[in-house]
């Protein structure tokens, strides 16, 4: 066909896995203090989750909301430090994924909540006699 | 020490299983003779078995395909006789065969001829057109395509050991529950779907990570022909929609093997659950299946129509528009479940709205052939097939999508036929084209095309004098599943059909004529440049059939229709452009991995639908032994020196050469 170059040095640079060190083996350092500062922030969320309704801190009513905060910032954690989801220029395709995926469990799971619970306010209401099954 | 497992799993009772099984004995056992006499089992294992060639697994997957398809054809034969014979009288299948015979049909003509079929011209395709060397997973995709076969394997085993479930297509609680389906018929369908889910999971990371990562240098995604993004959008269904489908029957699983309650009718559980799930996958199905098939055919109709797709953009808008609407639908299934006006309305509204891009595409194809030079070529007349009839179910299927219109017609013949009619408009007559425009690519010859033709009549025909008649006794109250009935207006619409099962039947006799005429022809057939239909994708840049590095140089792509461009070129000049400098090439060695973990999975299956568990233990760890010794592997490549590559690459520039010689005699 044409004098294609296949092996061009500046793809080969995209071309890791996120998370990857170097071609040349630096960065180990980097990747290792990454990890730790992960592990000691996702051990504090999961801490915090468990000292907050025992240490009677917060209103009591507002304890779940608290509780859905801390396991989104657990999650936002772990795709940062141990996923590495980051917003560079090679990392498109997977943030493009996470939203996909985002996208497909909100739909699948919101729409069953969504139709199950039409479905169980329309169904007649059953007294305890009435049960179903052989 | 066998579970369940005795000599009363084998149906001597049974005429009708016992006969069909000897048959499928006694051919497997021919062909096992035939390939150890004559000495083809090195071969068959050094080239194909343990391949991880994308090529010859695309081969492998849609063969695979093209066997079950008559597996699946003979069960529709039947119950269409079936109810020819059962007007007023018990016809020649007792109930519980009949009622297996109709699952098998379903359940094999989705997930062992659709699904293969087009994840084989996926997997042949793709990276050719990407102008790449390989997928991004090779000997993953060898597993994918094994763990497809598993499945195939098993669902075909519970023809001659024990039986298949009797609960449809997709198997409804509490119906298939142990308590009123206590045999292992719903236990074959479920570990054979979980195994061959497995196997299309991995398929479609591959298919996805390779369009993602892996294309020829300036191949940017808007430059990617209309079938990669078709394929890409399916493939990104698979890996949202298939741990769906894994999911579910694993708990029909848990309530069948260890008591759960996930979707009984006692302690809790919630069956309508269960078709909630089922369906937020079975949807999303639909498209991964006909997605591909819109990719085939837009390859095919701008090929044949000697221009460039119309409106390759929005094309692409309606691809991606489907992917994400195909979920946002799959209430429509169960209107009839009881959720309320408001939530019908929606999902109703949603399922008209996916139409609008469907519709574009018909529309880009349409306008694409408008003005061009058309060549009635047997892939043409399946697409021309294709947008005739699918634009005839497309319109059933928005009628079908308005609620109150379904509480009428809702699991009658209509729905029947409606389906049937997207289902082989879109899925088969697409799999037929790519199968027959692609033919050549792969294995150096083109098909016949008098006996092609033919064979489309066939299929076209019979297809309408089936499906029609279903249409007209849905609309007169004629529910799916009959096994049989009295209403005597109904009868001779059931006799057309039954016609028209003849004439599909015709149809598929001729395309294995066809096959094997090709086969005995192929000197006079034979595809001398790689470029036989005069194409415009990368694909045909490579001789055919395509070395296993296909491209001895990676194409360098700078605009749309990259081969066109370079075609072009060649043809202005009279001369193919200067012979590129050769370079050795890797490629990874071929792997038995796939081929040894399906034999583990194999054994897993049977072991558990037989409840074996010694056995269980055994596949299990033979399995995942197989994937410690795979991990520690440390060659995985070998290399293809230049001057091999320089070999086979000078010898189609001399093809291509001679034939643009013949292009300056002829000026």
């Amino acid at each position: 066909m044409s004098d294609a170059q296949a092996h061009d040095p500046s793809i080969e640079e995209f071309d890791t896995a996120p998370g990857d060190e170097h071609l040349d083996g630096s960065g180990v350092a980097q990747g290792v203090i990454g990890y730790l500062v992960g592990l000691v922030l996702a051990a504090l969320l999961t801490v915090v989750s468990f000292l907050l309704p025992a240490a009677n801190l917060v209103w009591p009513p507002s304890i779940p909301v608290a509780l859905i905060v801390l396991a989104i910032a657990q999650m936002g954690v772990h795709l940062v430090f141990f996923i590495h989801i980051t917003t560079g220029p090679d990392n498109t395709n997977n943030v493009m994924a996470l939203a996909f995926g985002v996208l497909i469990v909100f739909l699948v799971i919101g729409g069953s909540l969504w139709i199950m619970s039409n479905m169980n306010h329309n169904m007649a209401p059953m007294s305890g006699t009435m049960q179903m099954g052989p | 020490m066998l579970g369940k497992l005795s000599w009363q799993a084998i149906p001597f009772d049974q005429p009708i299983p016992l006969f069909a099984a000897l048959i499928v004995i006694a051919t497997v056992i021919a062909v096992l003779v035939v390939v150890l006499v004559k000495g083809w089992l090195p071969y068959l294992w050094r080239e194909w078995i343990t391949s991880v060639d994308h090529k010859r697994i695309g081969v492998m997957y849609t063969l695979l395909a093209m066997v079950m398809l008559l597996r699946g054809a003979i069960d529709a034969v039947m119950m269409r006789s079936q109810q020819t014979f059962a007007f007023r009288a018990p016809g020649y299948l007792p109930p519980e065969h009949y009622d297996q015979v109709f699952s098998a049909h379903g359940a094999i003509m989705i997930f062992f001829v659709g699904m293969p079929f087009v994840i084989g011209l996926a997997n042949f395709v793709v990276p050719l057109q990407l102008g790449v060397r390989d997928v991004a997973f090779p000997t993953l995709n060898s597993v994918g395509f094994w763990l497809t076969a598993t499945g195939a394997l098993l669902v075909n085993l519970s023809l001659i050991v024990g039986e298949f479930a009797r609960t449809g297509w997709l198997p409804f609680p509490p119906l298939s529950e142990t308590t009123y389906s206590p045999g292992v018929g719903v236990d074959y369908y479920l570990w054979s779907l979980e195994i061959s889910g497995v196997g299309t999971l991995v398929a479609g990371i591959n298919l996805v990570t390779t369009i993602l990562k892996v294309r020829a240098p300036g191949m940017t995604y808007m430059r990617m022909p209309m079938f990669c993004w078709t394929v890409l959008a399916s493939n990104l269904l698979i890996i949202a929609a298939f741990p769906i489908l894994t999911a579910t029957l694993a708990m029909l699983l848990l309530d069948r093997y260890l008591g759960f309650h996930f979707f009984t009718n006692e302690a809790g559980g919630n069956m309508m659950m269960f078709m909630n799930l089922i369906w937020a996958w079975g949807h999303p199905e639909v498209y991964i299946l006909v997605l591909p098939a819109f990719g085939i055919f837009s390859e095919v109709v701008s090929t044949f129509s000697g221009k460039p797709l119309f409106g390759y953009r929005s094309m692409v808008m309606a691809t991606m528009a489907i992917c994400l609407i195909s979920f946002m639908v799959w209430l429509h299934h169960f209107f009839t479940m009881g959720a309320g006006g408001d939530v019908n309305a929606i999902f109703g509204i949603m399922s008209s709205v996916i139409a609008v891009p469907t519709g574009v595409k018909i529309y880009s194809w349409l306008f694409t052939m408008y003005g061009g030079r058309i060549r009635y070529a047997t892939p043409m007349i399946w697409s021309v097939a294709f947008m005739i009839t699918f634009a005839i179910g497309g319109l059933t299927g928005v009628l079908l999508a308005v609620p109150p219109a379904d509480f009428v017609l809702h699991n009658s013949l209509f729905l029947v036929a409606h389906f049937h009619n997207v289902i082989i408009a879109a899925v088969i007559f697409g799999a037929f084209a790519g199968y027959t425009y692609w033919f050549p690519k792969a294995f150096g010859f083109r098909l016949h095309e008098g006996w092609g033709r033919l064979a489309a009549i066939f299929w076209v025909a019979g297809f309408y004098v089936t499906f029609v008649p279903l249409y007209i006794v849905g609309l007169e109250g004629m529910t799916r599943r009959l096994q049989h009935y009295d209403v005597a207006a109904w009868r001779p619409w059931i006799l057309i059909a039954a016609a028209g099962g003849v004439l599909t039947a015709i149809g598929i006799g001729l395309q294995i004529v066809q096959l094997a005429v090709s086969i005995r022809r192929r000197d006079e057939l034979r595809d001398e440049t790689g470029d036989p239909w005069d194409g415009r994708s990368l694909e045909w840049a490579t001789p055919s059939p395509p070395p296993a590095f296909n491209f001895a140089v990676l194409p360098n792509v700078s605009g749309e229709e990259p081969y066109w461009g370079v075609k072009q070129r060649a043809r202005d000049r009279l001369k193919l452009s200067e012979e590129p400098e050769y370079e050795a090439v890797e490629m990874p060695r071929n792997s038995p991995t796939g081929f040894v973990c399906a034999f583990f999975a194999t054994l897993m299956g049977f072991s558990l639908i037989w409840h074996i568990w010694w056995l269980v233990i055994a596949g299990a760890v033979g399995a995942y032994a197989t994937f410690v010794a795979f991990a520690w592997r440390d060659r995985d490549e070998y290399v293809i020196p230049a001057e091999t590559v320089a070999r086979i690459d000078r010898a189609n520039r001399q093809a291509r050469e001679a034939a643009l010689a013949r292009l300056r005699r002829d000026q």
